[in-house]
């Protein structure tokens, strides 16, 4: 396997800090470029992302043109705290009513398409504890200064040979090192250079979103990046050093679901894509199991594994944004 | 002279305007651990934000100090100093990232002095939205080592480093809105630091407990009879010592400080402690050492100084009610050199030494205005007044 596209196409966050030129660069080129933070129950992070942000690249360097939160129904003060900050607050059930309703990240991700503006779109976690401006302008950064590149995507460490002869390991997560590598390294090999496939800050130009299908729950990582490579290639990618990122810890339980439901959307892209011909039924719950006083209780977790498809197909949006499908 | 009294209640609503600046310096820079004597990463980073905010010129002292001046329309007015110390009481092993509610923040530090620093950072901002130009020089200092042990170096090496003279100071603190500090009581901190032979053998079969020993330091200090004039007191501050329930303490620690609006009664009660400190240890066979980690000699301001005065009309403008209180931070080294000066709060919170110290935001507008009075008071000349 070639590894020349992690040396042409990973960036230091560092190497975009001039603003200005982005900005510039932003201007020159006619882009809208809108923020997206999707939400659920994250009131003791989203004020500071949308201060720093509204604060640094929209008040000081016109590099946003709008922040707005796309919630999954949270049950605390998330949408009053964005609100009260001047970010844009939808709730995802209320965006394109009509469709079948469904809760996710990914169907944040999916309708924050159809009520953002920008030409290219910036999607950030919300629960981001270390949050600064960087997150932002340096996924913006490879997009505005390359036009090869229509996606950047985030990592938080740096594989990099310290002296001749020691490595550090790219310090991705559980799940990225104990499903999304392997399975990369056995069907995508090219792809395992993307160091953390799984993170969760990403900016890409709409006409990239737009084209591809969204699942609406965890896999919708993997499932973009497997789309875009099989759409477009990789070397429409990007992928950014932001140095560190401190996020609440998920159990390992909780981590087990999400690797279920990234096979599963795995699994789902390889029969798409006509590389695998696995002809039973797949099953759709994690099963695990609790003890419950000297009982072993199967704790079930199903996934429906919907999806959505790629936006343009929708009317409403072809309708809106003066688009015709490809 | 007083014109901008009546410019003070419309400050508030513009500084307001850029509120999410002014909570982004306090929150990039307040996350940044800076426990005294470790506060180089938060100087980098409180340095490339004045760099950002366009000050004239931004350096360190000799001391690594961090400065930014705006530079006045004067060329002979001397020089207005604007300060927060930089510095923390928290480790770097604490999680100092802080939550934004609608109206608050908190985090550790936030109010001594994240907030402090994120203020100074902000001002230049600040100053080019109010579309202020001052005729002296401004310079934003934020000084490092000046709690605990770090005894004010910042402070005393830039200020003993500064070669022109300085028209006046207005040092800032997170806390509380309406306190104005014109005067610096004498004070001594101290340890005492009890250790017990941990060796067996005959010579050592009945220890003393370290805990005991200090505990009996205590009760001898708060005999002293204290003077109510000129006002003195001990405030026994920090203990700690012990391994475990079961085991008598082999060591024992005790802080305090000694405050007196007299630098002469200080020394006394000083002294009388040393006493005390020696004897039980000589009764109990104990080693007890007496440290000194810093000192401030007393040093003020009158009630009817200009300064002063200004101070209180630029806050009652504000429907702010003052609160006389000493202070032992860098506004002592001000006055101690002669330097009109005040200390002001910006804002209300709680908690304001653990972990979970809140500030409420609202306030903060009306804290910066309230700043920026008093320094265009001693602009118009309040201290150049003999």
């Amino acid at each position: 396997m070639k590894n020349s596209w992690m040396k042409s196409n990973t960036f230091h966050y560092s190497e975009f800090s001039d603003l200005n030129r982005l900005v510039e660069e932003k201007r020159k080129k006619n882009l809208k470029i809108s923020l997206c933070l999707p939400t659920l129950n994250e009131e003791k992070t989203i004020a500071k992302e949308i201060i720093i942000m509204k604060s640094e690249l929209m008040t000081r360097y016109p590099l946003l043109d709008e922040i707005v939160i796309v919630d999954s129904g949270s049950t605390d003060k998330t949408r009053e705290i964005a609100g009260s900050y001047g970010a844009d607050v939808y709730e995802a059930e209320d965006i394109l009513p009509n469709l079948e309703k469904f809760k996710g990240k990914g169907e944040n991700l999916w309708k924050a398409l159809y009520i953002t503006k920008g030409d290219i779109i910036v999607y950030l976690d919300a629960d981001i504890k270390n949050i600064h401006h960087r997150f932002v302008y340096a996924l913006v950064g490879p997009l505005l200064l390359f036009d090869n590149i229509k996606y950047a995507k985030a990592f938080y460490d740096r594989p990099i040979s310290i002296g001749k002869s020691k490595i550090r390991p790219t310090g991705g997560g559980r799940v990225t090192e104990l499903v999304i590598r392997p399975l990369f390294s056995l069907f995508f090999p090219e792809l395992t250079q993307i160091l953390q496939p799984l993170s969760g800050e990403y900016a890409g130009f709409r006409e990239v979103f737009e084209e591809i299908p969204f699942p609406i729950g965890y896999g919708v990582e993997t499932s973009m990046i497997l789309d875009i490579y099989d759409k477009w290639g990789l070397d429409v990618f990007a992928q950014v050093d932001l140095d560190r990122r401190i996020h609440r810890n998920q159990d390992t339980r909780a981590l087990g679901k999400m690797a279920f439901a990234i096979l599963l959307t795995f699994i789902n892209r390889k029969r798409k894509l006509g590389m695998v011909d696995y002809k039973d039924d797949i099953f759709r719950e994690m099963i695990q199991y609790n003890l419950v006083k000297d009982e072993y209780e199967p704790d079930i977790f199903k996934i429906e594994g919907h999806e959505r498809p790629p936006i343009i197909e929708i009317p409403e949006y072809r309708e809106k944004f003066n688009r015709s499908v490809s | 002279m007083d014109q901008y009294l009546d410019k003070l209640p419309d400050f508030v609503e513009k500084i307001k305007s850029i509120k999410e600046a002014i909570i982004a310096n306090t929150v990039l820079i307040g996350q940044i651990p800076a426990p005294t004597f470790k506060e180089k990463r938060r100087t980098t980073v409180f340095m490339e934000r004045l760099a950002e905010f366009q000050v004239d010129e931004c350096s360190t002292d000799g001391y690594r100090n961090p400065i930014g001046i705006i530079r006045g329309t004067s060329e002979t007015k001397p020089p207005i100093f604007v300060v927060a110390h930089l510095d923390t009481i928290f480790g770097r092993d604490v999680d100092h990232y802080y939550t934004i509610a609608e109206n608050s923040i908190t985090g550790p530090a936030i109010m001594d002095n994240s907030l402090g620093v994120g203020v100074l950072a902000s001002l230049p901002e600040i100053f080019r939205k109010l579309d202020l130009r001052f005729e002296s020089d401004i310079v934003l200092a934020g000084v490092i080592q000046s709690l605990g042990k770090g005894n004010l170096r910042g402070i005393r090496h830039l200020l003993k480093t500064w070669a022109t003279p300085i028209r006046g100071a207005v040092c800032i603190e997170g806390a509380e809105l309406g306190r104005l500090s014109y005067y610096a009581d004498g004070m001594i901190r101290c340890e005492v630091d009890c250790n017990i032979s941990t060796a067996n053998g005959w010579e050592h079969k009945f220890k003393p407990n370290a805990i005991l020993i200090v505990n009996e330091v205590i009760n001898q200090i708060l005999e002293l009879r204290l003077p109510q004039k000129p006002r003195s007191r001990v405030i026994i501050g920090k203990t700690s010592g012990g391994f475990k329930h079961g085991m008598i303490a082999y060591d024992a620690m005790l802080g305090f400080e000694i405050q007196s609006k007299s630098d002469r009664m200080v020394k006394a009660i000083f002294n009388d402690i040393q006493d005390i400190v020696e004897g039980i240890s000589h009764e109990n066979e104990v080693e007890l050492n007496l440290k000194t980690l810093s000192n401030i000699r007393a040093s003020s301001l009158k009630y009817n100084n200009p300064l002063v005065k200004s101070s209180v009309k630029v806050m009652k403008k504000l429907d702010l009610e003052p609160v006389s209180e000493p202070s032992e931070s860098e506004l002592s080294i001000f006055l101690s050199r002669k330097i009109p000066s005040v200390t002001l709060g910006i804002t209300r919170g709680d908690n304001y030494h653990l972990e979970n110290a809140t500030i409420e935001i609202e306030p903060i507008f009306k804290g910066i205005a309230q700043i920026i009075g008093v320094l265009l008071a001693i602009d118009s000349g309040v201290c150049d007044e003999k």
